[in-house]
């Protein structure tokens, strides 16, 4: 099981779904949560602050979710921070773009507390592994 | 999502005005105009516009300098040619005239262009409704979850002790103390905090009070919107023969509203899931 404390980034415009993502985070245990609204944002945080984790939406103002996820693989200190995406966006050509690009994960909205659990925990053992 | 559809308009337009360029073989940046612009919703200014296209492409009429063509290589250049280009341009600027007058359109167009920024405000509404209503459901699952964690936790608490009581394993002192402690939580906590937890469901149901007043107001736009696509498709389409239409490609769709016959869309996680697979990641 990952340690429960670590620091996740959860990155969505919509305040909604921030609070959403954040309340199933707290069902799973973790509670040490900060929220950005766009990439850019995120972006800023991750660079000034630390985070053991990101979930990012895809279609948002400002930098988008695969830039963002393009942006922190090519950075040397944020390169192996995991990046989980939470996105409406269905088509072929998105979930290989993304998974091309290094996504950790990829769930589609709409999703279930326990899609987003077992792609934490797959996201994790991986990690564990590596 | 709304966001969506100016853009993708936007880029049919473009597609089809750059194949009417291209039948035309002269850049002819009026042609597609009628459609594009506000006012081609207005008859009169429709009918004023047509007049000034067959006006300049009467040979004989000075053209205004206004009006650029390239390929003319200088002062009274070739003539036939530019003849050519202007008759084509007048044709199709009566051809969309008439079809939009026939059709209706004109109408149509007029009607559905002066009820966009009605229709602009109409979705805003829709936006702050929802808006309120996901924050009063997350507001009270926020007041909710907490009292329902208070009450397994005593539950659980009360419970093992009374297993205890069952086994044997309790004075008499802790007996009285657990049975107090029980009644305590019958009477006070559990029905008050139950009663706050069915306030919090309440407040809940009540917040989807918004389907009804954005239904109502989603189906208006709807309506719109179809009439705005089907009077400038069919508008277009009449006009611009043989146009190859392509879609614009992009990575930011949004949700797949309708993936009834689309191969190129993933309906469930499974399916992402097993894509990824079998992709190797």
């Amino acid at each position: 099981m990952p340690d429960s404390k670590i620091r996740i980034l959860v990155v969505d415009d919509f305040s909604t779904m921030r609070r959403i993502v954040r309340n199933l985070l707290k069902e799973l245990g973790f509670t040490n949560i900060d929220e950005a609204e766009d990439g850019a944002i995120a972006l800023q945080k991750l660079n000034t602050e630390a985070f053991e984790f990101v979930i990012t939406d895809w279609n948002m103002p400002n930098m988008d979710g695969l830039t963002l996820l393009q942006t922190v693989r090519s950075s040397p200190t944020l390169k192996h921070l995991p990046v989980l995406m939470i996105t409406a966006e269905a088509k072929k050509e998105n979930i290989i773009a993304a998974a091309q690009a290094g996504a950790s994960g990829y769930i589609v909205k709409p999703f279930t507390a326990a899609t987003l659990s077992e792609k934490l925990n797959k996201i994790f053992e991986k990690m564990a592994a590596a | 999502m709304a966001d969506n559809d100016s853009p993708d308009l936007e880029a049919l337009f473009d597609s089809v005005a750059a194949s009417v360029h291209a039948a035309a073989s002269s850049p002819a940046p009026v042609a597609p105009s009628p459609v594009a612009s506000p006012e081609a919703g207005d008859g009169n200014g429709l009918q004023a516009f047509f007049d000034t296209v067959v006006a300049e492409a009467r040979p004989g009429v000075k053209i205004a300098p206004s009006a650029p063509v390239a390929g003319d290589t200088g002062e009274g250049g070739d003539w036939p040619s530019q003849e050519n280009v202007f008759n084509r341009i007048g044709q199709m600027a009566r051809q969309l005239h008439t079809t939009l007058r026939e059709l209706g359109y004109d109408n149509i167009l007029e009607n559905t262009v002066s009820a966009l920024p009605d229709a602009k405000d109409r979705l805003a509404y829709v936006a702050n409704l929802t808006e309120q209503a996901a924050c009063r459901v997350l507001n009270a699952t926020d007041v909710a979850q907490p009292m329902m964690e208070a009450l397994e936790e005593a539950a659980k608490s009360l419970g093992a002790r009374w297993d205890k009581v069952f086994a044997n394993q309790m004075t008499t002192a802790e007996f009285k103390r657990l049975a107090e402690e029980t009644r305590a939580y019958l009477n006070g906590g559990l029905s008050e905090k139950a009663s706050v937890v069915n306030a919090q469901l309440m407040e809940i149901m009540m917040a989807q009070d918004f389907q009804d007043l954005t239904g109502q107001v989603i189906k208006k736009i709807v309506a719109l919107a179809q009439d705005l696509e089907n009077g400038l498709m069919s508008a277009l389409l009449e006009v611009v023969p043989q146009s190859k239409r392509s879609e614009v490609p992009g990575l930011m769709n949004g949700p797949v509203v309708n993936a009834e016959g689309r191969s190129d869309v993933v309906v469930n996680q499974q399916q992402v899931d097993d894509l990824l697979d079998s992709l190797g990641f």
